[in-house]
């Protein structure tokens, strides 16, 4: 069946892009411009939430891996993998949006930030993750090996960060990342965005798992 | 458990070939490594913590594909998982014999790693064998762990270090800090937050894996 063909993933869709074209709306015309960061800070709007909405998209593969676990019942594995996709692409955004506002503000397009190397390190860990799956073997065992991966990534982001804080203390104290903040103009449009970009998480999740679906029901020739 | 342990070792004693292909490859890791950075001894203090490390994960992950290659082949897995006694347990004698080998390939490597890079033996040995006890613990569990995920997988050989490298970064980064303070004979109390790091590395991997075990190797 066509990916289009479903009403809901063309709805999906379509609001997907509406709400980008708002966010970027928002940002290009009526955010307030941090004065020592000038037009690259405002990079900034949507840096912040795409990190906050992948770690919460990773904190739901680890929710859905304990449910699939528990209750043994495969829907759950299929939101765990839909979420850990999500995850992945707004982690990648995460990455991608790091090293550009990095190079002006800090000289170099990649600094070992905590922030940015423990979203690195998780990055790697769900390619890991999707290799996993891939060639795991058996398709029900991978569910649960699947699912394990899935607890242990999210367990030992306290760890990956607490250690990376550690390892250069004097990486930590970038002013330019809390000089953003102090703004309280920045306040309406940053939650707006928070909001499109949490909404755009879970289209993405949603359009996922419905593919995921639409295969297992292929699988089965039921459709 | 103890069976189990015994049976490992027995195993071992037979055939050597673990602990044997872990020293061999570790020595020749740190030779090449000797040849690479072909350089002043006193820059080799400052790189050798981290190569030291860099030896003992890959020797980690050439151990965690053989330590699981016997119930890999011929299906052995079931009949040792149907060990009377908790799944839980059995992860835990895999992760003790792992420790057992990596540790005794280490103690045979070491010795030559310090001979080739040139260090300077004036350092702490009680402190540095404390440290490698607790970041051998950590890579072994969660490596164990991880072999266990990819027992039966086609890429088993790539998978174990795709997700063990990052998995395993917070050990790599504690046990190299360590290293580096222990190497310039600081004070235990300036770095001891890298100690607690590791133990509570291991602690947390090897309650995962006694947690998650049974997930893992249920039919």
């Amino acid at each position: 069946m066509p990916f289009f063909a479903l009403q809901m993933n063309k709805t999906h869709f379509l609001l997907g892009i509406l709400l980008s074209g708002i966010n970027i709306f928002l940002i290009l015309t009526i955010a307030p411009q941090n004065q020592l960061q000038a037009d690259f800070g405002n990079i900034f709007y949507i840096h912040v939430p795409v990190a906050w909405t992948a770690f919460i998209g990773y904190l739901f593969v680890m929710i859905f891996s304990i449910l699939f676990l528990w209750k043994k019942e495969q829907i759950w594995d299929h939101y765990a993998l839909a979420s850990a996709e999500a995850g992945t692409l707004f982690m990648f955004l995460v990455l991608l949006t790091g090293p550009i506002w990095a190079k002006p503000a800090w000289g170099h397009f990649w600094v070992w930030e905590p922030r940015l190397t423990t979203s690195l390190i998780l990055f790697l860990i769900f390619l890991g993750y999707f290799m996993l799956r891939e060639f795991g073997g058996n398709p029900e065992q991978v569910s649960r090996y699947a699912a394990v991966l899935g607890i242990i990534a999210f367990i030992d982001v306290p760890i990956i960060f607490l250690s990376v804080k550690l390892w250069l203390p004097e990486l930590q104290s970038h002013p330019q990342v809390g000089q953003y903040f102090k703004n309280a103009g920045i306040m309406p449009t940053l939650m707006i965005n928070y909001s499109l970009l949490s909404l755009l998480v879970i289209i993405s999740f949603m359009i996922r798992f419905r593919v995921h679906i639409l295969k297992r029901l292929e699988e089965r020739n039921i459709i | 458990m103890g069976n189990l342990i015994w049976k490992e070792l027995i195993n071992e004693w037979r055939s050597r070939e673990i602990v044997t292909s872990m020293f061999i490859f570790g020595l020749t890791v740190t030779l090449i490594f000797a040849l690479a950075f072909n350089v002043s001894p006193i820059m080799f203090r400052q790189f050798a913590p981290g190569l030291l490390w860099v030896v003992i994960l890959f020797t980690s992950v050439l151990g965690l594909n053989r330590l699981f290659s016997y119930e890999r082949e011929m299906d052995a897995h079931w009949s040792w998982i149907s060990a009377p006694i908790d799944r839980g347990y059995v992860f835990i004698s895999k992760v003790l014999v792992g420790f057992i080998f990596l540790s005794i390939a280490e103690l045979f490597f070491i010795f030559p790693f310090f001979l080739f890079l040139n260090i300077d033996l004036s350092f702490s040995f009680l402190l540095l064998f404390i440290t490698m006890i607790l970041g051998n613990s950590a890579i072994l569990s969660i490596g164990c762990l991880i072999s266990g995920l990819a027992l039966r997988a086609d890429l088993r050989e790539v998978l174990i270090p795709v997700l063990l490298f990052p998995i395993a970064s917070p050990v790599i980064i504690a046990a190299t800090k360590s290293t580096v303070f222990i190497f310039q004979d600081k004070p235990f109390g300036e770095w001891s937050i890298w100690i607690l790091i590791l133990l509570t590395f291991s602690l947390i991997s090897v309650l995962l894996g006694y947690l998650l075990y049974d997930q893992i190797v249920e039919d």
